[in-house]
């Protein structure tokens, strides 16, 4: 019972964290949608193409991208937050206190999953109010959102990593525009059978682009359960690797303490 | 299960970090329900030797057992009887103090009910009731620290570590937190093991005092007993601008030991007691030595400190009885 309430109330914590810094979470909420915004002015015409998958707009195409930049902030956000923690003293009287290790973790990651669940809500429904048809309906805003969700938690996870090792909120910030790189390398923007060259063998091994492609099938052609789970999957595959990561870096404060 | 009954055992504690030993040999026990002050300068180990008792760091060498468990070995044993107040208060200032308790009551497992009317009864305790719904970043330095404090307790912890509780506190808070810890510790027979760079502070609360320097222990025991150890009290001498302390101090050889000072002053550990102050005046006036006053000092922590070490202890004005004899 301890171990499980100890997880729920540093969840919590960090859900009110989030929630109470405006300047973190509008951010994260906005600049995704302007950014969408902007690109669907100036490439609202690549959709006519050839080749281009058939969509409605640029924002239908593009709004997968939109949902994992806003989980890109997000998850920084909570590496900064443990970050914080670690500069402030905080993390401190958690490792005085009789808390499992593994539950500040999962605080963290809870408050950036929910975070991510969030976002891909608040996305996608600003999309509809605006009249972008989602094909999958309310069945597809529920496994994207879980897709978002899943990867929130695992981007997350690296970010804290980060938070874990560095000990500077500064130094996690830093960091995201490698991660944004991330993004633009995949076929967050362009589809994968238009691109050439170098850019192709990226995007084409980048595993983001296979994240986002399928979500955008649930979007543009309908509910397709191999796609989301091939999202899912990869969601769930970076969560993995953050996990390892984040694991690593908290034994290795510990036994820096301890050494 | 525990190993002994002293709530806090630590034998050859050493703590390095790399060449440097922060921590060089540290012996303590600490009897259940006394109030055991670690009195030294900063850098001297004091925070060290704290962390290493609440887990937070592990011993290079030496062994050390709280409420009974070894710090190393009973690591989470440790952790569920000690409340532990670090310094600088680390609280999370987005949160309210009511939902920090909450948050601390959890993580020591404390069930929600039992958890909320300890909370209740703590912020009541510390009056923090009317400012327990805002948010921790709103409070002053002092309601940080008492908020701190009621953090600590939410488990009734066996042993409660103070670090520096009262570093940066104004006058008033420090001795509205020192009527707490006294309180606490009356009422409950909390153990509880204060650092602390105020010697007021250790004379004040502490029942038994460890000074620390360097890393090892200099001195330990009561502090009436330390302070009556020293002696004489000190005559220290105000000397007007422009006279030389060559003079004053040869004139002074005669009624006691010289003690370091600082510039424009001299001072003595004066034999014979407050009695000889009236022929000390005599001998400086007639001698000529000009002087702005003559201020008698009882043995304080600082002279003892003073005794151990060779030199004060930053922060000592901060203490001593004084007795004042302004120059005619």
């Amino acid at each position: 019972m301890s171990a499980a309430a100890q997880y729920l109330a540093l969840s919590k914590r960090a859900a009110l964290n989030t929630i109470r810094q405006p300047t973190s979470v509008v951010p994260a909420m906005l600049f995704p949608l302007l950014f969408i915004a902007m690109s669907s002015g100036a490439l609202n015409r690549s959709i006519s193409i050839p080749g281009f998958p058939k969509v409605d707009s640029f924002i239908q195409f593009g709004i997968p991208a939109t949902i994992v930049q806003g989980v890109l902030f997000g998850a920084v956000g909570a590496g900064a937050a443990m970050a914080t923690d670690i500069e402030n003293g905080f993390f401190e009287r958690l490792m005085a206190s009789p808390v499992s290790r593994t539950s500040i973790l999962v605080g963290r990651l809870a408050g950036a999953a929910l975070m991510a669940f969030t976002q891909a809500w608040l996305f996608l429904g600003v999309i509809t109010i605006f009249g972008v048809d989602i094909e999958g309906g309310i069945v597809a805003v529920f496994l994207i959102s879980l897709v978002a969700a899943v990867l929130g938690a695992g981007i997350g996870a690296i970010a804290v990593s980060m938070g874990i090792r560095t000990g500077s909120s500064e130094a996690v910030q830093g960091a995201f525009p490698l991660l944004f790189a991330g993004l633009f390398l995949s076929s967050a923007f362009f589809p994968r059978n238009l691109m050439t060259g170098w850019f192709r063998s990226v995007a084409n091994f980048n595993p983001l682009s296979h994240l986002i492609e399928g979500i955008r099938t649930q979007i543009i052609t309908g509910i397709d359960l191999g796609d989301w789970a091939t999202a899912l999957g990869i969601a769930a595959g970076i969560g993995a690797f953050g996990l390892i990561l984040a694991g690593r870096a908290l034994d290795g404060r510990l036994k820096a303490d301890h050494s | 299960m525990p190993s002994s009954t002293s709530p806090i055992i630590a034998e050859g504690l050493v703590r390095r970090f790399g060449k440097i030993e922060a921590v060089s040999g540290v012996d303590l026990e600490i009897a259940s329900g006394e109030v055991f002050g670690f009195l030294g300068p900063n850098g001297a180990g004091k925070s060290t030797t704290v962390r290493m008792l609440t887990t937070l760091l592990r011993p290079t060498e030496g062994r050390a057992s709280v409420a009974g468990y070894d710090v190393v070995k009973d690591a989470d044993a440790v952790r569920r009887s000690i409340g532990v107040a670090l310094q600088d208060a680390a609280i999370d200032p987005l949160m309210t103090g009511r939902e920090l308790l909450r948050l601390q009551a959890v993580l020591h497992g404390i069930d929600k009910t039992e958890g909320k009317r300890r909370g209740e009864e703590l912020l009541d305790t510390v009056g923090l009731s009317g400012a327990a719904d805002r948010r921790v970043g709103t409070y002053s330095g002092g309601m940080r620290r008492r908020l701190d404090l009621a953090l600590a307790l939410i488990h009734a912890p066996i042993v409660l570590f103070l670090d520096e509780p009262t570093t940066g506190l104004d006058p008033n808070s420090r001795v509205a937190l020192w009527d707490e810890v006294r309180r606490l510790n009356k009422e409950s027979g909390t153990t509880v093991f204060l650092t602390t760079q105020y010697l007021e502070e250790a004379d004040q609360l502490a029942s038994r005092i460890a000074i620390i320097d360097g890393g090892k222990i200099v001195a330990s025991g009561a502090p009436s007993q330390l302070k009556a150890e020293v002696g004489e009290p000190t005559l220290r001498v105000a000397l007007s601008p422009g006279q030389e302390e060559g003079p004053a101090e040869a004139a002074l050889l005669d009624f006691g030991k010289p003690v370091p000072e600082s510039t424009g002053h001299v001072a003595i550990r004066l034999n014979g007691g407050a009695g000889r102050v009236g022929a000390v005046a005599r001998v400086l006036d007639e001698q000529g030595i000009k002087i702005e006053g003559l201020e008698l000092h009882n043995p304080s922590l600082d002279d003892v400190f003073q005794r151990a070490t060779g030199r004060r202890l930053e922060g000592a004005e901060e203490t001593g009885d004084v007795a004042e004899v302004p120059a005619e």
